[in-house]
C-alpha cells in the first residue's frame, strides 16, 4: 500500500507540469471569458451581472453565424472524411507510392498558407479561371461567393491529409493480414471493403471527424481570408466584435467565443459517443 | 454433422469466376487511377504559390507568367519577411522546447497507468485540441492585462498548452510500447540511473520525442489568430505577415513567397523526422 | 466437399534470391486425404501454400483441384482456405460472427449464417464462447475458432500454415486430438505445413520432405525414418548413423564389415552409405549375439531414454538406450542392427551438386 502511494506521487508529479498550465490557461481563458461575456469585467464602466450580451447575440444574426460555422464544418468534415478515408486505402492497396508521403506533407502546412495557395487557385482570376479560359466577369465567385466553396474546399484539402494519416497509422499492417484471412474465406473486395477494412477503420474515422471538425469550427483565418463578410462564421463574428473600436462590444464579443467553444465541446461529446458505440478494438 | 458436409451454399461457375477476374482487373485499374487521381488532388494547391512565386507579370487570362523574376522575393524582404521567419522559427522552437518534455514526463506517467485520476488527467490534458484557441484567448488577454503578464509570456503559455495534448498522445502511445525490461537490462549491465537515461531510455524513444517535438514546433510556425490576438500587431511574425498580405490585393508574387517561406520549414522538418525514424527502424 | 489437390512443378523465384524458393514441386493430395510438408524454416513451405491460395503468383507450374487449374482465379473464389499460425480472427467481430464471415460473403442471410456457424463452433468444442470477442480468448480458443471458420467456408482444400506452433505443448496436443476429430467429421482435404515431426506424424496421412524448395520424399512417415532416400532426408529426420561404403551382392561393405541389407531396399552396386536410426540400434552384453563389438564412448542424458555413442571399428554410432537400461563410457557392449531397420541411401547426398567432390570424399573413406 506505502509502496503504491509512493509510485502514483510519482506519477502525479510527472503529471503536474503538462498539467498545471493547461488547467491555468483552460480555466483562466474560459472563465474571463464567460465573466466578461456577463458584463461582470468591462473594460468601461461599472461590474454588472447582466445576460444582455447574449440577448443582444440572438438578435443580431448569430443564429446565422452558428448556421454558418456549423454547415461549413460539416460539409469540410464530411468531404475530407470521404477523401482522406479513400487516400488510406489506396495507400494500403496499390503499389504506386507517393500518396502516404504527400498526405504526410500536406499535414503540416499551416491553414493559412492553404488559404492563400486556395485563393490564388480558386479566386476570379485565378489558375482555374484562366485554365477553364473564362471570360473576366463570368468565373463563379468561389472566393468570397454565397456557398463558401473555396473555405470548405481548403479546410476540406488540409484535414483530408489530417485523416488520411490517422486512419493509416491505425490500419497500418494487421489490416493486410485481415485481409488475406477474408479473401480466403471467399470475400471479394468490395465485401472485404465494406466488411474489414471500414469497420477497422472506424473508430480512427470517428476521432480525426470530430478534431477536424471541433478545428473548424473554432478556426479563423481560412473564412476570413477565403469567405464573404455577411454572414459571418462565429469565429469571424467574434473577432469582429472583439477588435471594434466600440469597447462595449466586447461581453457579445466573449459571449460569441463561449458559444463557439460549447459548439465544439457538444462536437466533441457527440464523437466520443459514436467512439463507444464503433470502438470495439479495446 | 449431416449438415456439415452438405455442399458449400455457392457454386464455382465459370460465369461467376470471369466476372470475378473482370472485377479483380476493373478494382486494379481502378485503385491505380484512384490513387493518381488522389494524389494529384492533394498536390494542386502547392501549384499556385510554386507559379506565382517567381512571376513578375502575369496579366489574366494567360496560363503562364509572362515575365519570371523575383519581384515577389524582394517585396517579401522589403516588408521583414525574414526577421518574421526567424521569429516564427523562435516561437516554434520554444513551444516545441518547453511542450515535448511535459507531454513525455505526462505520457509516461500515463502510460504505466498510475496517476492518480487518470482518466480526468487524460482528458484535461487532452483538452486543448476541441478548444477554438481565439475563445481561450479572447478571455485570457484581459486577465493576462489585469495581471501584468508580458505579451510574448501569454503567447508561449496559450502554445505550449495546445501543443500539449500532441506531445501527451504521442508520447504516451510510445511509453505504451516501451519495454522497461531494457531498462532493467541495463542496471543489471552495471549502468547507473544517469547512463540508463542517456544509453537506453531516451534512444529508445527518441523517433517519439523527434515527432512530439515536430508537432509543437508545428502549432508555433502555424498560429496566425492567438498570435494577432495577444500581439495587437506588435508581434509580427511570419503568418501575420502573410495573413496582412492576403487580405491585401494585387501582391500575388508576395502573398506566394510568403507561403512559400511558411511551407519550407515544416516540410524539411517532416523530412528530416521521417529519415531518422526510418533508419532507426531498418538498423 | 473435399475434393483432389494436386500440385505440378510449381515454380517460385523471388528475384532477390539467387535460387528459386520453390523449384518444380509436384503433390498429390487426395480428396479427404491429409499430406504434411515437412521441412526446415526457409525450404518454402509457407510459400507454396500462398501459391495455392492465391495469395501469391507462380512463376510456372500449375494448382489443380478436381482436375480444374485455378490459375488467374482471385484467392476468394479458389475454395482454399488458409489458417496462419497468427489466428487472423476480425477483432470487429465475435466469435460467432467470426465463424459466420465466409457464409455471409457467400451471400446467406445473417440468421441463418449465424445457425450454420453456431454448428461449426459447436464442432471445436466453443458454443459457450460465442459471443465473446477474439480479444478475450487464449490462444487455444483463438486457434480453435480460426479452424470453425474456415471448416464454415466449406473449403476444397484446408491449407494449414503451422497453426499451432505458437501453441504451449499442452494446448498443442489438444488441438491435435480436435483435428484428428474434425477429419473424421467432416473430412476435408488438407494440407498441412509443419517443421515438427510429432505433428506430421501424427496429423497427416503422409509427409512429403520439402528440402531447399524441392521435394525430398513423399511417403508415410514410417517409411521416411525406415528408408529416407537420401542422406539429407535421413539428417533432416534427426537420423545419426551414416556410413560409408560400398554396396555388393545385396550388402553393404565398410569398416564396420560386411552387412546384409533386407530384399526390400534395392541399390545398385557401388558407394553407398549405410543408415539406421539410432532408436532401432540395440546394444546388449558381449557374451550374446550381436552384429558387431564396440566401446561406450559417450553417454548423454534425454529424459527417459539416453543417447549413448558407442566405438566401433574406430568409428562412431549412436543408439538410443532403452528404460532400465544404464552404460557408463568404457563399457564394452555389443551392437545389434536388426536386419529391417537397414538401410543404404546414395552417397551423392546434395541433389544440386550431385557430382561434386563430397561423393568421391565419402568413396575415399569408405575405401581406405
Amino acid at each position: 500500500m506505502n509502496r503504491r502511494t509512493a509510485s502514483s506521487r510519482r506519477a502525479a508529479l510527472l503529471v503536474l507540469p503538462a498539467l498545471l498550465p493547461t488547467v491555468l490557461v483552460l480555466g483562466a481563458g474560459l472563465g474571463a471569458a464567460v465573466i466578461q461575456s456577463l458584463g461582470l469585467l468591462p473594460l468601461v464602466g461599472k461590474p454588472e451581472l447582466s445576460s444582455a450580451a447574449y440577448r443582444a447575440l440572438v438578435v443580431d444574426d448569430v443564429l446565422t453565424g452558428l448556421g454558418v460555422s456549423v454547415a461549413i464544418a460539416a460539409a469540410s468534415t464530411s468531404l475530407a472524411l470521404l477523401v482522406g478515408a479513400t487516400a488510406a486505402v489506396l495507400v494500403q492497396r496499390s503499389r504506386i507510392g507517393g500518396l502516404a508521403a504527400v498526405a504526410a506533407a500536406v499535414v503540416p502546412i499551416p491553414h493559412l498558407v492553404g488559404a492563400a495557395t486556395v485563393g490564388l487557385l480558386l479566386a476570379d482570376s485565378g489558375l482555374v479561371a484562366r485554365l477553364v479560359g473564362a471570360q473576366p466577369g463570368t468565373f463563379p465567385a468561389l472566393v468570397g461567393g454565397p456557398w463558401w466553396v473555396a473555405v470548405v474546399l481548403e479546410l476540406a484539402w488540409k484535414e483530408s491529409a489530417f485523416v488520411a494519416v490517422v486512419v493509416l497509422s491505425s490500419l497500418a499492417t494487421t489490416e493486410r493480414d485481415l485481409d488475406e484471412a477474408a479473401a480466403g474465406l471467399g470475400a471479394g473486395p468490395w465485401q472485404r471493403l465494406r466488411r474489414v477494412t471500414l469497420p477497422l477503420a472506424a473508430p480512427a474515422l470517428v476521432v480525426s471527424g470530430t478534431i477536424s471538425f471541433a478545428y473548424v469550427v473554432g478556426s479563423y483565418e481560412v473564412a476570413w481570408l477565403l469567405g464573404r463578410t455577411y454572414p459571418e462564421p462565429l469565429a469571424v463574428l467574434a473577432f469582429r466584435l472583439f477588435s471594434d473600436t466600440d469597447l462595449t462590444m466586447r461581453p457579445q464579443a466573449l459571449a460569441v467565443a463561449v458559444l463557439t467553444v460549447a459548439v465544439a465541446a457538444g462536437a466533441l461529446v457527440a464523437g466520443a459517443a459514436l467512439l463507444r458505440r464503433v470502438a470495439v478494438l479495446r | 454433422m449431416t449438415a456439415l458436409v452438405t455442399p458449400a451454399p455457392h457454386g464455382r461457375s465459370g460465369r461467376r469466376v470471369l466476372r470475378a477476374r473482370v472485377e479483380a482487373r476493373a478494382a486494379k485499374w481502378g485503385r491505380r487511377a484512384g490513387t493518381v487521381a488522389v494524389t494529384a488532388l492533394l498536390l494542386v494547391p502547392f501549384l499556385p504559390i510554386l507559379l506565382w512565386a517567381f512571376a513578375d507579370r502575369w496579366p489574366y487570362p494567360e496560363l503562364a507568367p509572362t515575365v519570371w523574376g523575383v519581384g515577389g522575393w524582394l517585396t517579401a524582404t522589403a516588408q521583414g519577411a525574414w526577421p518574421a521567419l526567424t521569429r516564427s522559427l523562435l516561437l516554434g522552437l520554444t513551444v516545441s522546447a518547453i511542450a515535448t518534455p511535459l507531454g513525455a514526463m505526462a505520457g509516461r506517467a500515463l502510460a504505466r497507468g498510475r496517476v492518480p485520476y487518470g482518466k480526468m488527467v487524460t482528458a484535461l490534458l487532452l483538452a486543448p485540441v476541441a478548444v477554438p484557441p481565439f475563445a481561450v484567448t479572447m478571455g485570457l488577454t484581459t486577465v493576462a492585462l489585469r495581471l501584468g503578464v508580458p505579451g510574448v509570456v501569454a503567447l508561449v503559455a496559450v502554445l505550449v498548452v495546445a501543443a500539449v495534448p500532441y506531445t501527451t498522445y504521442i508520447m504516451r502511445a510510445a511509453y505504451a510500447g516501451y519495454d522497461e525490461g531494457f531498462e532493467e537490462t541495463a542496471r543489471t549491465l552495471g549502468a547507473g540511473s544517469r547512463h540508463v537515461l542517456l544509453r537506453v531510455h531516451l534512444p529508445l524513444v527518441a523517433p517519439a520525442l523527434a515527432a512530439a517535438a515536430f508537432l509543437a514546433f508545428l502549432v508555433g510556425w502555424s498560429d496566425y489568430v492567438v498570435t494577432l490576438l495577444i500581439g495587437a500587431g506588435r508581434i509580427v511574425s511570419l503568418p501575420l505577415l502573410l495573413g496582412a498580405s492576403a487580405s491585401a490585393s494585387g501582391n500575388d508574387p508576395t502573398i506566394a513567397v510568403l507561403a512559400l517561406l511558411a511551407t519550407i520549414p515544416p516540410v524539411l522538418l517532416l523530412t528530416a523526422v521521417t529519415v531518422l525514424s526510418r533508419r532507426r527502424t531498418q538498423r | 466437399m473435399s475434393a483432389t489437390l494436386t500440385i505440378t512443378g510449381l515454380t517460385r523465384w523471388y528475384p532477390a534470391t539467387g535460387a528459386p524458393t520453390l523449384d518444380a514441386i509436384d503433390l498429390t493430395v487426395p480428396a479427404g486425404g491429409c499430406v504434411a510438408l515437412l521441412g526446415p524454416s526457409g525450404s518454402g513451405k509457407s510459400t507454396a501454400l500462398r501459391l495455392v491460395a492465391g495469395l501469391d503468383t507462380p512463376d510456372s507450374g500449375t494448382v489443380l483441384i478436381d482436375g480444374r487449374s485455378l490459375a488467374g482465379i482471385p484467392p476468394e473464389l479458389r475454395h482454399t482456405v488458409l489458417v496462419f499460425q497468427s489466428p487472423r480472427l476480425f477483432p470487429h467481430l465475435n466469435v460467432l460472427d467470426n465463424v459466420a464471415f465466409p457464409l455471409l460473403v457467400a451471400g446467406s442471410p445473417r440468421g441463418q449464417a449465424r445457425d450454420d456457424a453456431a454448428q461449426f463452433l459447436d464442432l471445436v468444442g466453443l458454443t459457450s464462447l460465442a459471443h465473446r470477442r477474439p480479444a478475450t480468448l487464449s490462444g487455444g480458443q483463438e486457434q480453435r475458432v480460426a479452424l470453425a471458420r474456415a471448416l464454415a467456408a466449406r473449403p476444397d482444400v484446408l491449407l494449414l500454415d503451422e497453426p499451432f506452433s505458437a501453441l504451449d505443448p499442452t494446448v498443442r496436443a489438444e488441438m491435435h486430438t480436435l483435428l484428428v476429430e474434425l477429419r473424421a467429421a467432416v473430412e476435408p482435404t488438407i494440407l498441412l505445413v509443419t517443421h515438427d515431426q510429432n505433428e506430421a506424424a501424427v496429423l497427416a496421412d503422409t509427409t512429403a520432405v520439402l528440402l531447399d524448395g524441392r521435394i525430398a520424399q513423399h511417403d508415410r512417415i514410417d517409411q521416411l525414418y525406415a528408408r529416407p532416400v537420401s542422406l539429407a532426408v535421413h539428417g533432416f529426420l534427426g537420423g545419426r548413423n551414416a556410413v560409408a561404403g560400398r554396396v555388393d551382392d545385396g550388402a553393404h561393405h565398410s569398416r564396420l564389415g560386411t552387412l546384409e541389407l533386407p530384399a526390400d531396399v534395392v541399390v545398385p552396386r557401388g558407394p553407398a552409405t549405410l543408415v539406421v536410426r539410432q532408436e532401432a540400434i540395440r546394444l546388449v552384453p558381449t557374451d550374446r549375439r550381436a552384429d558387431l563389438l564396440g566401446v561406450v564412448s559417450a553417454v548423454t542424458a534425454r529424459g527417459a531414454r539416453a543417447l549413448v555413442e558407442v566405438t566401433v571399428a574406430g568409428m562412431s554410432l549412436t543408439t538410443e538406450s532403452g528404460p532400465g537400461e544404464r552404460f557408463e563410457p568404457g563399457d564394452r557392449v555389443g551392437v545389434v542392427l536388426p536386419l529391417d531397420q537397414r538401410h543404404a541411401v546414395p552417397p551423392a547426398t546434395s541433389m544440386r551438386s550431385g557430382e561434386s567432390g563430397s561423393s568421391r570424399d565419402v568413396l575415399r573413406r569408405a575405401t581406405t
